[in-house]
């Protein structure tokens, strides 16, 4: 998991942990992770493209990795995979050192780079040949079924045999996500996997995905936050280098059960005046939504505002009930008040 | 896209790389780099270029009948081997001046480093694949035409031993400029500063041994095109002929070294 805390404060950061604690997941699971950083530091003379992050990713898990332009995410990646050394702070992967045991790591490793670039002279599926036999060997009809298997994963196969020389970036992107997986690894890091993609292109990468998981841990950056929502099973987000937010992407979106979100039609001051009875009920707030008044609602007492708030205004007056639930989070109010907080 | 499964390869008959350190990925990669000579048209552009040169200014010596024989065979050797020191050197380092750098800047480098491939292995590669087509094409396919040219357009027949052992001379100069610029591309970033010195030395060389005190001139690769032809035509020597190559051998060695070295401390 990624540092699951129960929530605590208000509004949008009730939803999210706050990293600067600087939480280490319990030890139990740090030894079941695929990944695990401490305090995990990259500084580039004065700049500090990573300050500190901490992160546990566990087995069989897709961590969305979150963060606009700039704010660490390929650094921290390039870090995992040893390709860089950190200023300070630690990073395992399978419980092995980054840096120490990086070629054994990355034996392990299947990686899409964000701009994945290939020897233009070799066609797709001598690029995955290429591939393969860094990680296994083997009769030559085993591992041309391998890299047909893999082409046809990610819709190559009528490019197989053209250079690579002339594929467009989508085209690139999908030889990327092939030869990432073509050893089968145990983790996948993928870096903004479908950010080149059409909605087509987009949509089969995250099936791509979904597939994989029963196999293996995925672990991908990306801004494209519809496509977190859809697939993670745990967020963490990065922001100047800083990890602002980790949890469980259920725990990040799910309903607060401190705040209620109310529409209806009719009389709205009627309604108002209702829930303002309630000693439990601690603010209202009003606006429209489609014309229709869209009433948000905070209390401080759980329990009497699940078996009463409805009640009271459905019992009110000329006022028809129209929709009702607690608050639900989409990540993209969550990335952005994090982020503007963050910036503050 | 479709669907694959693990469990379909659950019996594969494909067996996992074990690492083995420094050398993991080398074969690989040798390959690769091999392909890239002699799976494109690199290796025929090349033997074209150094046939036409090398052989064809050799043709036009053979040619010149008023020479005395001697001078003729004397002239046709030396100019095919200092001539070729010198193009040759400024050859490699044209054409593989963006093997590391090249590969640096467009994140190919960065992309075979995630594999389970040392850097080591990757510098060895691109030494071993860049000598071996320069050995092929500059060198041993022209030496080879030149022994049938002199053969057949010569009074005299050559000392064929003697000859290769000037060739063989003349290789390690092709090896010391091979190892140069993939070290500059270890140790710069951008291909100016590895074209610009790499060739710059090929030409100080040629241009300034003349001047300069012997002593200083004898621990470079500059005098190897005159020991190569002092061997091929048993000329007396005028220095120690096997102080350039001793020197010349043990600087590509510690040229390699540091390329490994620089390589290893690259951040991408």
């Amino acid at each position: 998991m990624v540092d699951l805390h129960r929530p605590r404060g208000s509004a949008v950061q009730t939803k999210v942990v706050q990293n600067q604690s600087q939480p280490v997941a319990p030890a139990a699971t740090v030894a079941e992770s695929v990944i695990h950083t401490v305090g995990l530091t990259k500084t580039y003379g004065s700049v500090n493209a990573l300050q500190g992050i901490d992160l546990t990713v566990p087995h069989n898990s897709i961590v969305g990795f979150l963060g606009p332009n700039g704010s660490g995410k390929t650094t921290a990646i390039k870090l995992l995979l040893g390709l860089s050394r950190p200023t300070a702070g630690k990073a395992t992967l399978f419980g092995m050192d980054s840096v120490q045991d990086s070629l054994a790591i990355r034996s392990r490793v299947g990686y899409l780079a964000q701009d994945p670039r290939f020897y233009t002279h070799l066609t797709a599926r001598e690029t995955l040949a290429f591939t393969a036999r860094f990680f296994y060997r083997g009769p030559a009809e085993a591992i041309r079924a391998r890299i047909d298997e893999t082409l046809e994963l990610v819709g190559l196969e009528d490019k197989a045999d053209r250079p690579t020389k002339g594929f467009s970036g989508g085209e690139r992107q999908r030889l990327g996500i092939a030869q990432a997986q073509i050893n089968h690894p145990d983790l996948l890091i993928l870096d903004e996997p479908a950010a080149a993609l059409d909605p087509v292109g987009r949509r089969d990468v995250l099936d791509v995905m979904e597939r994989l998981r029963a196999y293996t841990t995925i672990f991908y950056s990306t801004h494209i936050l519809d496509d977190v929502e859809r697939v993670s099973d745990y967020v963490a987000i990065l922001d100047h280098g800083r990890m602002v937010a980790s949890s469980a992407t259920a725990d990040l979106l799910d309903g607060d059960s401190t705040t209620y979100e109310l529409t209806i039609r009719g009389d709205e001051q009627a309604a108002v005046r209702a829930l303002r009875s309630h000693p439990w009920v601690s603010d209202i707030t009003t606006a429209s939504q489609n014309g229709s008044p869209a009433l948000t609602i905070t209390v401080t007492d759980e329990q009497a505002a699940e078996s009463e708030l409805l009640r009271s205004v459905i019992a009110t007056d000329d006022v028809v009930v129209t929709a009702f639930g607690r608050r639900h989070f989409n990540l993209e109010d969550v990335f952005l008040q994090l982020v503007k907080e963050h910036g503050e | 896209m479709t669907s694959t499964t693990k469990a379909a390869t659950v019996e594969s008959p494909l067996v996992p790389v074990h690492t083995t350190g420094w050398r993991d990925g080398l074969g690989n990669l040798v390959r690769k780099e091999l392909g890239q000579w002699w799976a494109t048209r690199l290796w025929w552009v090349q033997t074209l270029i150094w046939v036409v040169l090398l052989n064809g200014v050799a043709t036009v010596i053979m040619l010149q009948a008023e020479m005395p024989t001697e001078e003729l065979v004397t002239e046709a050797v030396q100019t095919f081997l200092l001539m070729g020191a010198m193009t040759i050197g400024i050859g490699v380092v044209l054409t593989i001046q963006g093997a590391v750098v090249g590969e640096k800047e467009s994140g190919t480098a960065a992309w075979v480093m995630s594999k389970p491939a040392s850097r080591a292995s990757f510098v060895l590669a691109k030494l071993i694949a860049n000598s071996v087509g320069f050995l092929a094409t500059a060198l041993l396919i022209p030496s080879l035409i030149f022994v049938v040219q002199a053969q057949l357009m010569l009074p005299v027949s050559l000392d064929y031993g003697r000859f290769a052992l000037a060739v063989g001379i003349a290789a390690l100069s092709v090896l010391f400029y091979v190892v140069l610029t993939i070290a500059f591309g270890c140790m710069f970033k951008g291909r100016g500063p590895v074209a610009g010195l790499g060739i710059g030395l090929v030409l100080v060389g040629q241009f300034f041994k003349g001047m300069l005190p012997l002593p200083l001139v004898m621990a470079t690769p500059w005098l190897l095109g005159d020991v190569a032809t002092s061997f091929a035509l048993a000329s007396p020597p005028e220095f120690n002929r096997m102080v350039p190559i001793i020197v010349t051998a043990a600087a590509a060695i510690a040229l390699v070294c540091v390329a490994i070295w620089r390589f290893h401390g690259e951040e991408f």
